[in-house]
């Protein structure tokens, strides 16, 4: 899936940051949590998952270290930052006010 | 993000670029495998896993190249990335590359060298504390049409007094003088300043002090500040100089101090500030206009205060004041400039002219690379087609694009500075004195940032032209295609012949601007002056007042060295007169004429140029006696007699002879002598050769003497002889100083070399203009050249069927004539409206020329059409050379 629009870019970011709140993971499990959290309704990919990831880390929002899978391979892990737990945050209660806001626009006749 | 983190990522994104490299490539890796061992528990097989995995990614570096995008400080090493593939693509083609970055590097050094003229020229402020405070103040008379003209003591001691919108108002003149100094005397420029000159300037000597306030009165204790060059030249940087006596015009004078280095005062360039010593008591010299005035408006005065104050004061003058030549609203005003308007005067038009000239040759320049980059941008579609296909992003591809252009900038703009430093430096070695302000010309920080601007946009300009066919569905369609040639081709063309037609158009009105002032030079240089000025030597000679006090020996002085240097062999004739045509200040003497009724708003006659001359001058100038007769030796003793000019004679004697009148320099009395009119001579010119003669009457020095008692002090000497001058010069200097070893020879020259100083402005202006039409010119040819012959290319392949369904080949020709002369004529006559457009520009700068001059407008086509044809000729032989099996064999 490739986000086309800012709005999703945004989104693909918020859900990250929220994948990782319960703890670190590789990008894999980052994707697969995604997939989990929204109940498969959106699947990443790498083409959007890595660009994102180095995105998040760049802006230090995410740490990432080396470690083992539960495969037992070697694999880059991720973890939220005490800076991307606030932005969690900030992001959440931006997109409810968001989602109330459309809901509401939707919902008037 | 902080800006700490973001630094530190950029650093290390850009310094340890192969280890964050070979992290990614590991951490893609380790997805792959977590996503094969995903699938394997699914129940896939080892290779059937690995398979989906791979495919489920996608293009690896597709991934990696979006991740790329994504890290900080990516700009600069994909900038970096892309300027060396620039470079690597240059180096493949390097006569390509050598063409392009020279004409980029002339088109931008000449423009750099233009705009540091105009920059220290007309942008840069005068080199004075707050120099936009500093206004300029002169007179006029509308009725004698002097727009410019000087103010009387009395008027600048009223305005002094008057006004309030300055913290002061000083007067000078300027006037050269001998300083002498051990053996060798020197002639230099001087102004003679009021003592508050240097306050409102706002500069301090850098030794010793300005002029004393009593210092600066009639027969006070004569003073001097020299200037830092004369102190440094002459005398060696004494630091001991203030108090010191020095001699200058024959009078000791007293050094109280050292101007500061390069301290000007309206492009003199004065060598010496002496007081000018007004009398402030004295109201009654309202006659004598002889003083400019800068005056420093108070800090909280508008310029447009002061000029309302000015004109209120103007019209209450005359019953403040009454009297004769007093300030008023019609006959005599007077009027304010900004100070650096003044100084900067009419060349900034000219310089703004050449600056657009330079533009234009500038985008022609770009039009030509921008052209031979879109025809290479088209050789390497295929290219990039395949590079979109492995997964190349489209910004990168555009950036790539765009990188030869960037590449050829940054090369072309060095170089451009390069150029424009030596450029200027010809440019100021070939005219010294035609451009004001010069010594302030130079590269500076200003410079560079125009120049950086220059390259931004030239590289903008070359960006476009490859994204101008790199439109939506191009890559695919080129890969489609698999050749060079694309189904935009329609497109692509038009935007090529465009670039053509706008560079022939630019030529033409280049090459239009240059043609009409070469025509006006030309009409300048053949303009007659009123007299032979071919085989003529002159110099100037100054008879400082302190020494030759006494008239009769001054015009003695003066007849005695004429006469010596006729006796130097090979010296035909000689004559000595007080002001050296073509090109001289006006005098604008008040005269009585006799029985000449005077006008009504004209207190006095006047008349434009007075003219001392020995017995011989009109003989040894040659100018023609229209009327009666030049002045004999039997005037030296006889009565006062005088010659007018031809314009004197129709102005102020329509209906009569002049001959038997008479006229003599108004004065305080009226029983001063007449002189006789005893001829009338043909018109000289005196204000320049594109002036009109205006009215000149001619005394005689001999006899001034003993008449009025006058005789002047300046004198210039002409020798008629066909000896060069350099064989002269030394004969010319033992005459001078077996009479007095003292004194300087002013200038010794050539009339052809007066001549030629008088228009060296406009010499300079068509010079510069021409070299950029005639770049220009040669730039169009080579771009229809290019695109005609690239079109030729293109069609190999239909000229080669028509030639094999029977085409002749004269039609071929044809085919290729017709093509390339469209896009000409085209060219050619938008150039043409363009050049009408500008029509009102250039006019002010002409002479004897119309801006819409037909006969220029049809030779400029001509010559064009003539080149254009040429450059096409090559490209139609070509194409008549095509063999048609060989050309669809090709396909």
């Amino acid at each position: 899936m490739t986000p086309p629009t800012n709005l999703l870019q945004g989104t693909l970011d918020l859900l990250i940051l929220k994948s990782l709140a319960l703890g670190e993971l590789h990008g894999l499990g980052v994707s697969r949590r995604v997939e989990q959290l929204t109940r498969g309704t959106f699947e990443v990919g790498p083409g959007s998952l890595f660009p994102a990831l180095h995105r998040l880390e760049a802006s230090a929002w995410l740490s990432s270290r080396w470690g083992m899978s539960e495969n037992n391979r070697k694999a880059k892990f991720y973890r939220l930052t005490a800076a991307g737990r606030r932005q969690l945050d900030v992001e959440t209660g931006q997109w409810k006010r968001i989602a109330v806001a459309i809901s509401y626009a939707l919902e008037a006749t | 993000m902080s800006l700490f983190s973001h630094v530190r990522a950029s650093m290390r994104n850009v310094a340890g670029r192969s280890a964050v490299e070979q992290d990614l490539d590991e951490e893609l890796r380790s997805y792959v495998d977590e996503l094969t061992a995903e699938y394997i528990k699914a129940g896939a097989t080892a290779e059937e896993a690995r398979r989906a995995a791979l495919l489920k990614v996608g293009g690896m570096e597709h991934v990696k190249d979006q991740v790329r995008d994504e890290r900080p400080g990516m700009m600069l090493e994909n900038l970096g990335r892309d300027l060396r593939h620039g470079f690597r693509l240059l180096r493949r083609s390097p006569g390509f590359a050598t063409i392009a970055v020279v004409t980029i590097a002339l088109g931008i050094g000449a423009t750099s060298a233009i705009f540091s003229v105009i920059n220290a020229v007309a942008l840069k402020p005068l080199p004075y504390p707050a120099a936009d405070r500093l206004l300029y103040i002169t007179s006029q008379f509308p009725a004698l049409g002097f727009d410019k003209f000087w103010v009387s003591p009395p008027e600048y001691l009223e305005l002094r007094e008057r006004s309030k919108s300055y913290t002061d108002i000083a007067a000078y003149l300027e006037n050269p003088v001998n300083v002498s100094e051990g053996s060798h005397p020197e002639r230099v420029n001087a102004v003679f300043v009021t003592a508050n000159m240097f306050d409102v300037l706002g500069v301090r000597p850098r030794l010793g002090t300005p002029f004393a306030p009593e210092q600066d009165r009639p027969n006070a204790e004569p003073v001097v500040v020299l200037s830092d060059a004369i102190w440094r030249r002459t005398f060696g940087s004494d630091a001991s100089i203030v108090g010191k006596q020095i001699e200058i015009q024959g009078r000791k004078r007293m050094v109280v101090g050292v101007a500061p280095p390069g301290l000007d005062l309206h492009d003199i360039h004065p060598q010496v500030w002496l007081p000018l010593g007004l009398d402030p008591t004295n109201r009654r010299n309202r006659g004598s206009h002889y003083l400019y005035l800068v005056g420093r408006l108070k800090p909280d005065i508008a310029p447009g205060k002061a000029e309302a104050e000015l004109r209120t004061l103007v019209h209450q003058w005359g019953t403040l004041s009454p009297g004769m030549h007093v300030p008023n609203d019609t006959t005599h005003r007077l009027q304010l400039a900004p100070l650096q308007v003044e100084v900067v005067g009419n060349v900034a038009r000219a310089l703004w002219i050449l600056q657009g000239a330079v533009i234009l040759v500038l985008l022609i320049a770009c039009a030509n690379v921008a052209n031979l980059l879109l025809v290479r941008a088209e050789g390497r579609h295929k290219e990039f087609a395949i590079r979109s296909a492995l997964g190349a992003g489209r910004g990168r591809i555009l950036r790539q694009f765009t990188a030869e252009g960037m590449v050829l900038t940054t090369v072309g703009a060095i170089l451009g500075l390069a150029i424009a430093h030596w450029g200027l430096k010809a440019l100021l070695a070939a005219n010294p004195a035609s451009i004001p302000r010069s010594a302030e010309i130079a590269i500076d920080p200003r410079v560079v940032l125009f120049t950086l601007a220059v390259a931004v946009v030239t590289a903008t300009i070359f960006g476009l032209a490859p994204l101008l066919h790199l439109g939506e569905g191009v890559v695919s369609a080129a890969i489609k295609e698999g050749g060079t040639r694309s189904t935009h081709s329609a497109a692509r063309h038009r935007v090529r012949r465009g670039l053509v037609g706008g560079e022939i158009a630019l030529a033409v009105m280049l090459v239009v601007g240059a043609g009409l002032l070469i025509r006006s030079f030309r009409n300048l240089t053949t303009v007659d002056a009123g007299f032979d000025g071919r085989n003529l030597v002159t110099f100037g000679i100054n008879l400082p007042g302190a020494t030759y006090t006494d008239a009769q020996r001054r015009a003695q002085f003066i007849a005695d060295l004429a006469a010596k240097l006729h006796a130097i062999p090979g010296v035909q004739a000689t004559a000595a007169m007080t002001g050296l045509p073509p090109n001289r200040q006006v005098n604008a003497n008040d005269t009585d004429l006799e029985n000449v009724p005077s006008g009504p708003d004209l207190p006095a006659h006047n008349i434009d140029y007075y003219q001392s001359s020995t017995v011989g001058y009109f003989e040894a100038m040659k100018i023609p006696i229209l009327k009666g007769r030049s002045f004999t030796p039997s005037d030296v003793g006889g009565p006062g007699v005088a010659v007018i000019n031809e314009s004197m004679a129709k102005r102020f004697y329509p209906n009569v002879d002049p001959i038997g009148h008479r006229v003599r320099p108004s004065g305080p009395s009226d029983t001063l002598p007449w002189f006789t009119i005893v001829g009338v001579a043909k018109d000289v010119k005196q204000g320049g050769l594109d002036q009109k003669a205006g009215t000149e009457v001619y005394f005689n020095t001999e006899q001034g003497p003993r008449i009025n008692g006058y005789a002047a002090n300046s004198f210039n000497l002409v020798l008629r002889t066909t000896r060069p001058i350099e064989a002269l010069a030394p004969a010319i200097g033992n005459a001078v100083r077996s009479m007095d070893p003292g004194l300087p020879i002013i200038q010794l020259r050539s009339m052809d070399g007066v001549f030629a100083d008088s228009v060296s402005r406009q010499r300079f202006l068509s010079q510069l203009l021409s070299i950029f039409a005639g770049v220009a010119l040669l730039l169009a040819a080579i771009g229809t050249y290019g695109v005609l012959s690239y079109l030729v290319t293109e069609r190999r392949r239909e000229i080669g069927i028509r030639v094999a369904l029977g085409a002749s080949s004269s039609g071929i020709v044809r085919l290729i004539l017709r093509q390339g002369l469209g896009l000409t004529l085209g060219g050619i006559l938008i150039g043409v409206a363009g050049a009408l457009a500008l029509a009102r520009v250039t006019r002010s700068l002409l002479f004897g020329v119309s801006p819409t001059d037909p006969t220029t407008y049809f030779l400029v086509a001509g010559v064009i059409l003539g080149i254009a044809l040429l450059a096409c000729l090559v490209p139609a032989q070509r194409a008549m050379r095509v063999d048609p099996l060989v050309a669809i064999r090709d396909e």
